[in-house]
């Protein structure tokens, strides 16, 4: 007890303070040497189990878990990140007691009231803040203050805090392909043009009774030479002139035909022009760089619900045993650097495995 | 420490009691230097700056340095300490050996997933042939510990396109394994009809329990969502569906009917974790494990996931 007294007093004395300051700067300008991930995600894991541990109260848990990620966010943003993704609610939370749903909503319209009076601190970071997440869900005081806040911050360009809040992913991925749909359901805006449909229709008869009677002429010059793509050709020319010739569809379904072209065969877009990237568009993080870094503290393996669709490709996922509270640049660090050194690895195996094939080419040439 | 006691004081009286100056005293510590002395730096002391750049650099390196020999490090106490566990547990080939080794845990998944990769450098047949052999050990080793559904995610899919000898090479190891008391085999792909114990159907004992075995690849992740959004889209277009229709429920339920529902386990054999386009849609609740600094398929790695696995305390939501 002493010892972890005199440990805080020797950390918070004044010159130590500064020498850690000025330390975290230094490593963060070292960070900055090499490559940093552009899209960073964390899950916030761990305030109540840190509460439980500090024997203090879950909401007190949480706002020091909001504290942790200030730390973070300067960490993140100091060193090049330009956005970040935290988990701050997710969907199945509203399952918990009502006592700390309440205490998290309370602590969120806290939070933002205050960076409501602060915009002019904020924007030192340049940071602007976007909320994912299913918004029918927030009560609507708490819905008008976010939306005050993205607002506010959108000028911001510098860097982007997606906070997911009530989210899944599950139910994002629904949403996007929801709204995919909905886009593809709209029928195309019809433009008026120039030409007119019975003038060309009137056009292609004309030409093609030309042709015909031009072919006419031909057939009775050499009757038996070409019969067979003759047979073609009349066959097309008749499809061609389909539309014009109706009497003998009209009996069984010249009338449909008809009435479905009214009413726009075609006018919608090509469900087959839908790719991963269309859905990709869709997401809440559509246009922002893809996700490179997942952190999730607290020992917990698994993803729960959060940026399934993000982070199954090239994501390099981590999972910390430390809780959310005490997460600091020191936990970070290492991460970063193992990031960095990863990258650097896979460069050299690229050029490495380029340089192979580049002799293989040239043993093969000579 | 964080929860020091000034800190707890400040927020046990109620953060809104603070007024704004105060506030702004605490949040000060966390807010960058002014961009505008920032960006005007460089003008007045470029020699300062330069120096700085200099000297971030050399920590940069410094720092590099430092972390590449830790790694070698961490890479070999991990090397000694994987071949500790291989030596503790090995399977000889023996059912009776696995079954004894999770004797001890509470719950086992129901269904287990793998990721293997096809090596960079072993492309072509020697990779195959070492795929399908690790594919069958894990077989053999679920069938062993009465996992009843292994899936195996290969992001190329050339297990896929070789299903059949797929089955003939996995059923060959659980005879070698189960002599026998063979467990009748399945192994199946989306939308591929499955290959069910085509010659030994009879032979194989009912009581030896049964082993389904699944096999993905890159497909049967986004790639099944854009389907199934195209077909939305489709229904959609012709009035067969509503926008609003389109719940999680639904989608979860056509998801997990084409391809699989979500597994309980997931084993990576690589050093760090990746997904590598593994289907996303599934792997929501599902555990993941890996081994630090691993490379390859190992029975410990196995075991020790079943172990790490029957450890954690499953929680819905965070």
């Amino acid at each position: 007890m002493h010892l972890s007294q005199l440990r805080r007093w020797i950390l918070q004395s004044p010159p130590v303070e500064w020498a850690i300051l000025q330390l975290r700067e230094l490593l963060i300008g070292a960070l900055r040497q090499g490559p940093i991930p552009q899209h960073v995600a964390f899950v916030m894991d761990g305030n109540r189990r840190f509460a439980k541990n500090h024997r203090i109260e879950t909401v007190e848990g949480h706002n020091l878990g909001f504290e942790a990620l200030a730390r973070v966010l300067e960490v993140c943003y100091k060193s090049g990140v330009k956005v970040v993704t935290v988990y701050a609610f997710s969907i199945e939370n509203f399952k918990r007691s009502k006592y700390e749903v309440d205490g998290l909503m309370d602590m969120a319209k806290v939070k933002l009231a205050q960076l409501l009076q602060h915009g002019d601190l904020l924007d030192r970071y340049g940071v602007s803040i976007r909320v994912l997440g299913q918004r029918e869900l927030i009560k609507p005081d708490l819905l008008a203050d976010i939306d005050r806040a993205t607002k506010m911050t959108s000028r911001n360009g510098n860097a982007i805090l997606n906070v997911c809040f009530p989210y899944t992913s599950q139910d994002e991925i629904t949403t996007a392909i929801r709204n995919t749909v909905v886009d593809y359901s709209k029928p195309l805006p019809v433009q008026q043009r120039t030409f007119s449909e019975s003038h060309i229709k009137h056009t292609l008869r004309s030409r093609h009774l030309s042709v015909a009677a031009e072919r006419i002429r031909e057939r009775s010059r050499s009757p038996s030479s070409r019969g067979a793509s003759d047979i073609e050709d009349s066959t097309s020319s008749s499809a061609t002139l389909h539309p014009d010739s109706p009497p003998e569809d009209t009996m069984m379904s010249g009338k449909e035909v008809d009435v479905s072209e009214e009413a726009s065969p075609n006018l919608y877009p090509d469900p087959e022009s839908i790719t991963s990237q269309v859905l990709n568009d869709h997401m809440y993080t559509a246009g922002l760089p893809p996700l490179e870094l997942l952190i999730r503290t607290s020992g917990v393996e698994r993803l729960s619900d959060f940026m399934l669709w993000q982070s199954h490709e090239n994501t390099e996922i981590v999972f910390l045993k430390c809780l959310w509270p005490e997460f600091d640049l020191w936990q970070f660090l290492p991460v970063l650097v193992e990031w960095q050194w990863r990258r650097k690895k896979e460069e050299e195996q690229d050029r490495g495995v380029r340089s192979a094939e580049g002799s293989i080419i040239r043993a093969k040439a000579s | 420490m964080v929860d020091s006691n000034h800190e707890t004081s400040i927020y046990r009286k109620d953060v809104n009691q603070l007024d704004v100056r105060e506030r702004e005293k605490l949040l000060k510590p966390y807010l960058p230097t002014k961009p505008l002395i920032v960006t005007k730096r460089p003008k007045h002391q470029p020699i300062r700056m330069f120096l700085k750049i200099q000297l971030h650099f050399v920590v940069f390196t410094a720092m590099h340095m430092l972390f590449s020999l830790y790694i070698r490090f961490r890479q070999a106490f991990h090397i000694i300490l994987d071949r500790i566990f291989a030596l503790l547990y090995y399977h000889h080939r023996a059912p009776e050996l696995i079954r004894q080794d999770i004797r001890g845990l509470e719950r086992l998944p129901q269904h287990l997933s793998v990721i293997l990769e096809m090596k960079q450098e072993e492309r072509g047949l020697a990779g195959l042939e070492k795929l399908l052999d690790d594919v069958a050990e894990i077989s053999a080793w679920c069938a062993g510990a009465g996992i009843p559904t292994l899936s195996v995610y290969e992001r190329t899919g050339t297990l896929k396109d070789h299903i059949e000898r797929t089955h003939r090479v996995v059923s060959s190891k659980l005879h070698s394994y189960f002599g026998p008391h063979v467990p009748t085999l399945q192994i199946q792909a989306p939308h591929i009809p499955s290959f069910l114990d085509g010659d030994q159907s009879g032979r194989a004992s009912s009581s030896a329990g049964h082993l389904s075995v699944l096999l993905l690849s890159e497909g049967d992740g986004r790639a099944t969502l854009v389907d199934l959004t195209k077909t939305l889209a489709e229904m959609s277009q012709r009035n067969k569906l509503s926008a609003d229709d389109i719940s999680l429920d639904l989608i979860d339920a056509e998801i997990s009917e084409s391809v699989m529902a979500e597994p309980d386990l997931l084993i990576l054999f690589g050093p760090y974790v990746k997904l590598q386009g593994y289907p996303p849609w599934q792997v929501r609740l599902t555990e993941i494990y890996h081994s630090q600094d691993n490379c390859g398929v190992g029975y410990q790695v196995f075991l020790r996931a079943l172990y790490n696995f029957a450890k954690a305390q499953m929680k819905f939501g965070r």
